[in-house]
Order: structure tokens, then sequence, then C-alpha cells
């Protein structure tokens, strides 16, 4: 790989420093939630209900209080406090509408009581001689049903708050428009009316949801979780139980946004504060896939219009998202799906955006890597790609012509922000061109859309198609994120973030960052993240903010702590700082004198103007620079069976400065996979109770090794001025483009439109059957 | 019941209950690098070797294993010293979260030990069952490449 | 965990059988599908590894498979993987990963009758006879044995003859790691271009495999590389399937004529 010319000079970020925590990861160590023994736990199981819409009538727990088991918990025993699981910027944008447990079930998989016992096999025997009553409600298992005039209403609890129209069953609703896109539309030489569905995903991380809690020896709650928002979860559970707590974040074996929630903290916290004792519950895989949360699945109706020379005059997009039970993320993940993809096209006349995020009985959506891009853009790029096709243009020419460009902006960055009003930005690095020209030629584009594509002999057909995506670089004028400095005085500095590295690789290019700027090196910067006890505060792990706004936050840090080692040195050696400069763990004078960090800390400590160099800054972001990627696709088809192989995949990517380009290339990779698994594998199927039967990885597919050809991953040339260190974000935009690319590429090969994701071959084979026979 | 295990070269006479699984096993003797995915042996995190050979411990029984060996990842990593796979998974960013890493670790082990120079397509048939769903394989693949070949160097 | 009382070991075929009969008890040979059950009833597990069935025996006109014989000793055994045109090295390694098959056996996979078994599949196509204990040893046709529920009966062995001719295995799954939406196992033997005898075999349908005997005798006796289409057609016509979350019972139908016409193209390749 090779390295990116900079502005700077740097020795240490741009570099492939190995991961900071990964010699205990490829070990086996201890590191995880459920890796914890603390002496004396609970074992923590959940009730749930097997209705997707009732009441609870009575609940019975009298004959499950057998011995072993320490305490049963209905919503009759626990605080009836109204809030939201989301882990958002407070006051969140997310509706309050839910209770730790509530007499009322939403969907199946909802909590109906909590059992604490001391061990699993008695917890579960409990959990079975439980007796509830429920009284059984209609249901909206379709979200397409959900405003239906008679559809059940989901949430009457009077104290629900935030929520848009709850007695139509409407958790948001939003909507904008720039211009008039009806007149714009008539004037256009060629339109394209298509709507367009994307599916519920499940996050599928490798280690299920999981949380301790405990009273230290002082008297302290504590609670060990799997979490990408330590900060908001002690917020969120303060003001659920009214106690003060220490949020400890272990290592997490991943997120993907499914972990930017409250899932087992609140139930953990009930038990300790009930009987004094540590608690521990780790979810099942099942209960991960059907009691957590997944993507928001979509509908979007497209319409837009361009003129004969392909110039796109104007867009629509027109939605209806499923939120499930629960509001979390309602709002803001459908804004997203317009605010992350409409600016990319910032040349129309005039553009349209909005609809409504519905409640149904199925389990609750929440945020997921992409949060709504990935919706939005396979239907906006999915809808242009039928408009290329219509003018006869090749779609890349025809998306490049009309893409945003350094030094431009979009009305939209101001109208549209995170459940609110936006920021104005200019963007100031923006390599899209470099991406797609770059890329056609390494993908060979041009060379291959001249081949023919359907082998009839072999009944196998080959496609080729192009997607194009933006994102953002977290929350402007919302994230916030510090970082503390400390040097010891053994010349290493301990690193203390907020941030959470969820597998993301953050603690590494967050002690990259301090490393380039205190002239040492990655191995003497301890980090230690997301402990709320200890670091300073982060928003955690989303919006693709960490390099952004913690990056910068460690930055000015590190700079801040330069300008003290400077002045402690300048005292010391009584000149000016000007004459000073840091070098390999020391500081240098121009008289030719140097000294150690490690000297300089052992004499700031015992002999010398005696103190402890320690620095915190903060960072808030006023711009949210969006990455961009163009991505190529290349899939076989089997006519026989409407099997679809991606054979080839090439992701050429703007992500500013690669702080680590191993990690980033790994993130880009990951999301590419995930976003086949959407496109092709991955499907919520719910029987006629609405319960869902893709519960586990036999029935959920995940893509496995060898189910997709090869990933590839370039990036551009790019420098993000308001970047630390010209970064931009990476870990969120590759799951924006496989969806469209591959089914751009279907239709390229078939003349097949798939507007349905995921793509079943059964589908796809019909499809061929009826065209093809 | 009573078993014996030879658990990482370290033999173990136990008191087990007789329903109980090796993964259960193991993590209570503190192995817990042998990580729990999923409950339908879909996924390979839990995987270990018994006599060399790898196997899911979520999905055996311990009553079985009795006068066997067991293998975890633990007893891959020396003190100090990493195993070429671990290094070449280190070095390729082939570990994110590393969830999956014990697993993928102990049955690469196995592959290198029966196939020293395995190719592409050998090295994804081999490693089939261990799902990941960080890296989206590229990485862990070029790691299993580079750490055969260092093995052949040794 | 399983709540059981007791993990038992016996030696012998006999003794096993004998406290097999005793209620709430289940045998477990590889434990994989044993190890999902989530019943409360049960009480105790057979382990029939001590029964001395772990061999691949070669006689002059057969294979002897013991029991308790793992999946991946079939592949790695030179003569017996090599059958059929190295069918069986190849359709076995279409089963789940190493792990599942360094753990699965022969007997436990067929004596759980899975709709979704490529093992039955695989084994029906070359034609074998299972060997069980059932108070006395007795030996039957695959095909008999799945067909029906022989209650508390042991699988002591599998028989498989040396067979002639090609095999071939197609499956299809949605994931490289995922059980069949639909199996197909095909065996031709050919006096020229015209088909001398033919076997065919289908699973996952989702119901248990079944041989579709029209379609094997609509072939035979006819050109190979012409009939294709045609038989095809009719398997999609005879072949009985259904719906599950996987596919639709048309799809299947579907499915089935594809894979037939692939094995065939597949034989003369
Ligand atoms: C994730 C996963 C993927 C799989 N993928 C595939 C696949 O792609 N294709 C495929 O064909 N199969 C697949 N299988 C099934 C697997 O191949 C075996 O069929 C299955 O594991 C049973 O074998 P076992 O030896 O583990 O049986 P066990 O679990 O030990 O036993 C299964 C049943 O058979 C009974 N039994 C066991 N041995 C005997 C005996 N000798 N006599 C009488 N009764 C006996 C037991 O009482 C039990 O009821 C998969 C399994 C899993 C878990
Ligand atoms: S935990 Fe054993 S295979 Fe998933
Ligand atoms: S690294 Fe996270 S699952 Fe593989």
């Amino acid at each position: 790989m090779s390295r990116v010319l900079t502005k700077e000079k740097l020795n240490v970020v741009n570099t492939p420093v190995e991961k900071v925590d990964g010699k205990a990861l490829v070990r086996g160590k201890p590191v995880f939630t459920d890796d914890f023994d603390l002496p004396n736990a609970l074992t923590v199981k959940i009730l749930r209900s097997p209705h997707a819409h009732a009441i609870i009538k009575s609940i019975d727990t009298s004959a499950a209080m057998i011995e072993g088991v320490a305490c049963i918990l209905t919503y009759k025993d626990v605080p009836h406090v109204i809030y939201t699981r989301a882990g958002q910027g407070y006051p969140e944008p997310s509706p309050y509408d839910t209770f730790i447990l509530d007499k009322k079930v939403r969907y199946v998989g909802d909590a109906v009581a909590i059992i604490a016992a001391e061990n699993e096999n008695i917890a579960e025997r409990a959990m079975k001689l439980i007796k509830v009553d429920y009284e059984i409600l209609p249901a909206v298992l379709d979200y397409e049903h959900a405003q239906d005039p008679d559809a059940p209403v989901i949430h009457n609890e009077p104290e629900i708050s935030g929520a848009y129209d709850p007695k139509h069953n409407i958790a948001s609703h939003y909507e904008m428009e720039i211009g008039n896109v009806e007149e714009e539309l008539k004037k256009c030489d060629y339109t394209v009316d298509e709507v367009y569905y994307t599916p519920n995903q499940s996050h599928a991380m490798m280690e299920t949801h999981a949380a301790i809690s405990y009273f230290d020896p002082n008297g302290r709650l504590t609670v060990i979780t799997s979490t990408q928002v330590p900060f908001h979860a002690r917020r969120i559970l303060n003001r659920l139980f009214g106690v003060n707590c220490r949020v400890i974040k272990p290592r997490i074996g991943g997120g993907f946004g499914g972990k930017q929630a409250l899932h087992v903290e609140p139930y953990v916290v009930a038990v300790t504060l009930k009987t004094g004792r540590p608690a521990k519950c780790v979810y099942t895989r099942e209960e991960t896939m059907t009691a957590s949360n997944t993507r928001h699945a979509m509908r979007f109706r497209v319409r837009a219009g361009a003129m004969k020379d392909g110039t796109l005059k104007a867009i629509e997009l027109w939605g209806l998202s499923n939120t499930g039970a629960y509001g979390e993320h309602a709002l803001t993940v459908f804004m997203v799906a317009g605010s992350k993809t409409l600016p990319l096209y910032n040349k129309v006349k005039a553009v349209k955006f909005g609809g409504d995020v519905v409640y149904s009985n199925t389990e609750p959506a929440g945020a997921f890597r992409g949060y709504g891009a990935p919706q939005g853009m396979f239907a906006l790029d999915s809808a242009l790609d039928e408009l290329a096709r219509k003018i006869g243009m090749d779609p890349i020419t025809f998306k490049l012509k009309n893409s945003i460009r350094e030094g431009e902006t979009s009305p939209i960055f101001k109208i549209m922000g995170e459940g609110r009003e936006g920021v104005e930005q200019i963007i100031r690095s923006c390599k899209i061109e470099e991406c797609a020209i770059e890329g056609a030629k390494i993908f060979n584009w041009y060379e291959k859309i001249k081949k023919p594509r359907i082998d009839m002999k072999n009944k196998i057909a080959h496609g080729y198609g192009v997607a194009f995506a933006m994102q953002g670089s977290s929350i402007p004028a919302i994230d916030m994120g510090g970082a503390t400095l400390k040097m010891n005085d053994d010349g290493t500095f301990n690193l203390l973030v907020g941030a959470t590295d969820l597998g993301t690789g953050s603690d590494t290019i967050l002690a990259q960052i301090a490393a380039e700027v205190l002239h040492t090196t990655v191995d003497k910067i301890t980090v230690y993240s997301s402990d709320t006890d200890i670091t300073p505060f982060d928003k955690g792990a989303y919006a693709s903010s960490t390099t952004y706004v913690s990056g910068n936050a460690v930055k000015s840090a590190a700079e801040k702590m330069k300008k003290e080692i400077l002045k402690a040195a300048s005292e010391l050696f009584e000149k000016p700082v000007e004459l000073l400069d840091l070098e390999e763990d020391k500081v240098v004078c121009e008289d030719g004198r140097s000294i150690s960090f490690s000297e300089l800390q052992t004499k700031l400590f015992y002999t010398f103007n005696q103190r402890q160099l320690e620095v915190t800054e903060s960072f808030v972001s006023e711009v949210a620079p969006p990455p961009y990627l163009v991505s190529f696709a290349e899939v076989e088809i089997d006519m026989e069976t409407g099997k679809v192989k991606v054979v080839d995949f090439l992701n050429y990517i703007d992500c500013g400065v690669t702080i680590n380009p191993v990690l980033a290339r790994g993130q880009v990779e990951g999301a590419s996979a995930q976003g086949i698994g959407m496109a092709l594998f991955e499907d919520h199927i719910m029987d006629r109770n609405g319960r869902l039967i893709t519960d586990d990885f036999f029935t959920y597919k995940i893509p496995a090794r060898g189910d997709i050809g090869k990933i590839e991953v370039r990036f551009a040339k790019s420098y993000e001025p308001t970047g630390p260190f010209g970064a931009k974000s990476v870990s969120e935009i590759g799951l924006d483009t496989p969806g469209p690319a591959i089914a751009n590429a279907i239709y390229d090969a078939l003349g097949i439109r798939m507007r349905r994701l995921p793509i079943r071959s059964e589908e796809l084979f019909f499809e061929i059957r009826k065209k093809y026979g | 019941m009573k078993v014996n295990i030879k658990i990482n070269d370290r033999n173990y006479s136990i008191e087990i209950e007789p329903g109980e699984m090796l993964l259960e096993t193991l993590r209570k003797l503190g192995y817990k690098g042998v990580k729990h995915a999923c409950s339908t042996a879909s996924c390979g995190a839990c995987t270990v070797q018994i006599d060399g050979k790898p196997v899911l411990s979520c999905s055996t029984f311990t009553a079985a294993v009795d006068g066997h060996e067991v293998k975890t990842v633990e007893g891959f990593s020396n003190e100090g010293v990493l195993s070429e796979i671990q290094k070449a998974i280190l070095e390729e960013g082939a570990s994110q979260c590393g969830f999956c890493i014990p697993g993928l670790v102990v049955t690469a082990e196995a592959l290198l030990k029966e196939n020293p120079d395995p190719n592409q397509e050998e090295i994804i048939e081999y490693l089939k069952g261990n799902l990941c769903r960080c890296t989206g394989y590229e990485s862990q693949t070029r790691a299993i490449m580079k750490a055969a070949k260092a093995r052949r160097e040794r | 965990m399983l709540n059981i009382k007791e993990y038992v070991k016996p030696d012998t075929v006999q003794s096993a059988y004998e406290i097999g009969q005793v209620p709430n008890s289940l045998y477990v040979s590889g434990g994989l599908m044993v190890s999902q059950i989530k019943s409360e009833r049960l009480e105790r597990l057979i382990d029939l590894k001590s029964l001395d069935l772990d061999y691949i025996r070669e006689e002059e006109e057969y294979f002897k498979i013991g029991a308790n014989t793992k999946l991946s000793s079939l592949i790695s055994h030179p003569s017996f993987s090599s059958l059929g045109e190295d069918f069986v090295k190849k359709s076995i390694k279409e089963i789940g990963s190493v792990q599942i098959r360094n753990m699965a056996t022969v007997g436990g996979s067929i004596a759980f009758r899975l709709g979704w078994s490529d093992v039955i599949t695989i084994f029906m196509t070359i034609g074998s006879q299972v060997e069980i204990y059932n108070g006395k040893f007795q030996k039957m046709d695959l095909e008999d044995f799945i067909s029906q529920k022989i209650k508390g009966a042991i699988i002591t062995e599998i028989t498989v003859p040396k067979i002639e001719g090609k095999c071939i295995f197609e499956k299809f799954a949605k994931s490289n790691f995922d059980i069949a939406t639909l199996n197909l196992g095909l065996r031709v033997s050919l006096d020229g271009n015209f088909i001398k005898e033919a076997r065919i075999v289908a699973g996952s349908r989702p119901m248990i495999s079944q041989r579709i005997r029209e379609v094997e005798e609509f072939v035979t006796g006819k050109e190979i590389d012409k009939i294709s289409d045609e038989a095809s057609k009719l398997i999609q016509k005879v072949i009985q399937t259904g719906t599950d979350l996987r596919a639709s019972a048309e799809y299947r139908k579907a499915l089935s004529g594809s894979l037939l016409s692939k094995a065939l193209r597949r034989v003369t390749q």
C-alpha cells in the first residue's frame, strides 16, 4: 500500500501501526464483559413476551421463587420512568416511549420479567414457572399498514413524549423542499418514478449484548458493559434509577451501532440495587437477534428528472421507515437517509425529502452502521442508474457530472441536521473525480462493459455496476469528545479518552495521533478508554466521529502537552521556548543540550519546579466533512438458479489522510461485506404471529468466508484541512454502496431491475424465467 | 461425574455435570479465550482442538472428552512470543474486535499443520466455519497466507 | 448445558441397546445435533464412542463403514474418498465446515433423518445398506431405513458397494456455509453416450431425500447429452417439494430441474 502524500511530514500517522490492544486479543486474553467473573454474582435472565402486542393482565411469580432464586422483578418492581434506550446527545431527538418493564408488551421478545438466580440453570427453571396472563391485542406486523385506519395503537401510554403522532403510530415525521420539484420534473426530458425497499438487518456482532453490575468496596455502583456509549449509558441509568454510577467499557466484540443503545444495563442494575449483589447478564444469540435492535427497514419512492445532456434537475425522496416497537433513533436515522445522500448531487434545481417513521409490533430498530444512508442511497443511486440508462448515458459519467466538488456546498447541510437544523459547510476536500475515474481504470470498467453479458451455453451472466456515496464525519455542533494526557517519569504517556473502541482500532489511531505530535512512538502511549470515572467525556462511537472528533481532541491535548513540556524544559535550561523543540522522546535545545521526557518528568516530580504534567482538551466539531466513495461491482449470476455472486468489489475512497492505512482498509472491507450481506444474504423472516424465525446464525446467514469474491480498497490522495492530520471518517461509508452497486450490476447483466433488498435468488430466478423462458 | 482431560499440556481431573458442554468447562477453568457467540454450531468462535483436530466446544459434551487432549488458543500463545499466525493477524489488521480471533487461530493452526502451503481456496475452504462480522475476511486470508510462508521459512 | 442425570459409555452394542430402551434415553455419537436438543424430559445420554465403530474397511466388493466414523475420515480415506470418480471426497466437502465434519458421524447423520441431510442423499446415491442392532443385527437398504422409524435401534455399520460409473453431487445453498435449499445426487453408468443405468436422489425438498424413479427410468437407455432439457422438465413435474423459510415449493421444483441438468452436463464435461 503506497503512502499518501500529505502536507505534513509524518512519522507515526499514516503508517500501519499494529493495534495497541491486538496482542491481548490474538492470545485470547480475558478482555470482554463475559470474561469477568465476579465472586458471588447472580445470573440474570429475561422472560420475554411470546406475543407481538398484549397487555399483562396478571403476573404471578410465586411458584418461580424456587431455591437459588434471588429475585424476580416485574413492571411493578422497577422504576416507572419513561425514557429512550437510544444513546444520543442530550436532550435526545428520539421519543421517550420506553419503560424498563411495562404492563404492555409491544413485540415478540419484549421484556416481561427479570430473573436473578445463583446460576443459569436455576434462572431458566424459574423463568418457566412464572405465570403470565396476557390479553392479546391485534398487532401491526407489516409497517406499511401501521397507518391503516383500523390499525391498533401501539403507544397509548400517557407518559409518552417527543413522538410525532403516536395515536396514528407515527413516531416521527420530517419534510423539507428546496425549489419546486413538481415544476422542475415537468421540464425534464427524462424522469423516473419508482419505489425501493431496504430490509431490517441484524448487526450480528460476534459478541452478544452483555453487562455486569456491582457495588465496589466503597459502595459505588459500577457497571461493566459492552457498549458504544458509556457516558450516555451513565446518564440514562441515573435518570432511570436516580443513582450515580461508574460505567466501564471493556473490549467490545463488535457493535456496528447495535450497542449505541441500552440493552442489558437496566436489568443488571435493577438486580444489584435490589439485592446488593453483583449481577451478570449475557444475552443469547437468539435474544440478540430477536430482542435488541435492527436496521430500520425503509421504503422510498424516488422521483428524479434530467435533461438529454445528462443534467440532473430534480430529486424527491419520499419515505416510510419502520422503527418497530420503540422509536430509538427514529427521526435521526430517517433524516440521514436524506442528509447524507442528497448533498452528493448538489447541482439540482429542486430537491425534496420527507416521510413518516412508524411504529409496528416488531423488534425495535436502532442505529446501524451507515445510519440511514445505506437505505437512502440504495433508493437514490438505483434511481439515478435507471435515469442514466434511460438517457443512454454511462452511469459513471452521469453520476460524476452531477456530483459535488471541492469548494462547493449544498443548502441541505444547513437545513438538515441531527433531528434539527444542521450547519453550513463548504466542502474543503472532495476527490470524487479521482475515485470515479481512477477507479474505473483499475476496475477495467470501459473494457468490461464492451463484453457480452450472457453466456447462454453455461447459463451464466455477468454484470457491472457502480454506486456513489458520501457520509459525514461526526454530528456538528453536538458531538464532543475530550482527551487527557499525562506524562510519566519513565517517559511514557497515559492517554485517557472517552472514545469507545469497539474493535474499530480507535485506541490505536488516537495513540498514533498523540505520538505524532509528541515525537514519540505508539508503544510509549498507554491508552485508557471509556471509564466514566476516569476518562474525560466522549459522546461515544457513532456517526463516524471518532477519528474526526476524538482525534481532534487528542491532537489538541497533545499539542498542549507539547507546550507544557517545552515550558518546563525552558525553565530548566533557562532558554526561551522558541529555542527548544521535541525530537524522539526528548527536548532538544539549540545549544546542543537535551533532556529526555523521562528525565524531565523525574526532575519535575522530585527536584525541580515540582508538578505533574497533565492536560485535558475537548473538541466540538463545527462541520462534518463527508468522505466520498465510488464502488464498482462485478456480479456473476447463475441463470438456472438465480444465485448472485459478487466476484469483484472495488472501493475507491476519499477519507482524507488515513491515520492508519491497514485499519482504514479493514474498515472499508468490513463495511463492504456487511453491505453485501444486506444486499444478498441477510433476511428477516417472521411467522404469522410476529416471531422472527431467522433468529440464529443457522438461519440468518451473514456472509461466510468464500461467499464474496474479492473486495479491494484504494485510497484517493486527499487532505481534509479541518481533520486531525487531514483525516476524515472511514468506518460507515462502505456500507452505502454494495446494495445499489449490486442491483445496478444485476440490471446491467440481465436487464432486470431489483428494487427490493435483500435480492433473493428465488425472486431473481422467477424474473429471469419470465424474461428468458 | 469425574473426567480426566489434558488441557494445553496440563492434566486435569475434574468434577462435571453429565450434560455439561466443553465450552462451559473450559471457561470455568479460566480458558476465557474460548468464545461463545452462537448456540447452533454455526460460527466457530468456540473452536478448540481435540487430539489435534478442530471441533466446536459449544457442541461437544465434556463427558465425551474424558481421556482426550484439548488445546485452546491459550495453548498456542507462549507468553511473550506470538505465533506466526498471531503475528500475521496483527500485521494484516485481520483482527478488529478480536472476538472471532481465538477460534480462527486454533483452526488455522490445524490447517497449517495439515497443509503447510495452502492456496487461497484451501484457506477459505478450511476456515469457512469461522464467521467474522468485522473484517470481510480479506485481511484474514492475507494473514494466513503470510503466516504459512513464515512457518515454512522457519 | 443439558440438564441430564447420566452420561454413560457402554462398550458393547447389546448393553448400549439395553440402556437405550430405558425411557428418556438418547444415543449420542458426534453430539452435534444432540447438543441442540432442548428437551426437559431427557435424562440419559448413551455415548456410542466405546463401541469400536470407527473404521472404514475395504473388502473386495464393498466398503464397510462403522457408524461412529467421522465425516472427515471419509474424505481422508484414500480409496473410499475416490469412489464414484472422487464423488465421496467432493460431496462430503460440501457438508458444514471442517469442525462440523470432525464431529459429525455417519451413523448420527443417518439416524437423525434430517430432511436437509446431504449425507443421506450422498449415501443413497451410491446405494448403501444400513446395519442396525434391534435386539438382533439386521441389514436394510438406506432408502427403507429412512422411511420407517425403528425405535431404539442402533446403527452399527453402513455398507457401500464398489459402484461403477460416475456420480455427481449438486447442492444449492444460499451461503457457502449453509445447509441445502435442495440437494441432488446423480449416478450414471454409460455405454458410450447411452445411459445404461441411472440413479437420481433429491434431498432437502425440504422433506427427506428420495429417489426420483420416474426420471431414472426416463433417462435410462437415452443419449446423455440429448436428454438434459427433457429430464429437467420431468423432474420438476414429478418431484414433491414443500415450502419453508429457505424457499418455496415452486422454487425447489425449479431448482431440481436446474441441479439435474447441471449434474448431467458435468457427467460429460
Ligand atoms: C451448523 C451445522 C451445519 C451442518 N451442515 C450440514 C450440511 O451442510 N449437510 C449435512 O448433511 N449435514 C449438516 N449438518 C449435520 C451434520 O452433518 C450431522 O448430520 C449431525 O451433526 C448429526 O451427526 P452427529 O454424529 O453429530 O449426531 P448426534 O448429534 O450424536 O446424533 C444425532 C441423532 O442420531 C441419534 N444417533 C446417533 N448415533 C446413532 C447411531 N449410531 N444409531 C442410532 N441412532 C444414533 C442420536 O440419538 C440423535 O437423535 C450440520 C450440522 C450443523 C450443526
Ligand atoms: S459458539 Fe460454537 S459454533 Fe458458535
Ligand atoms: S474481528 Fe470482529 S468478528 Fe472477527
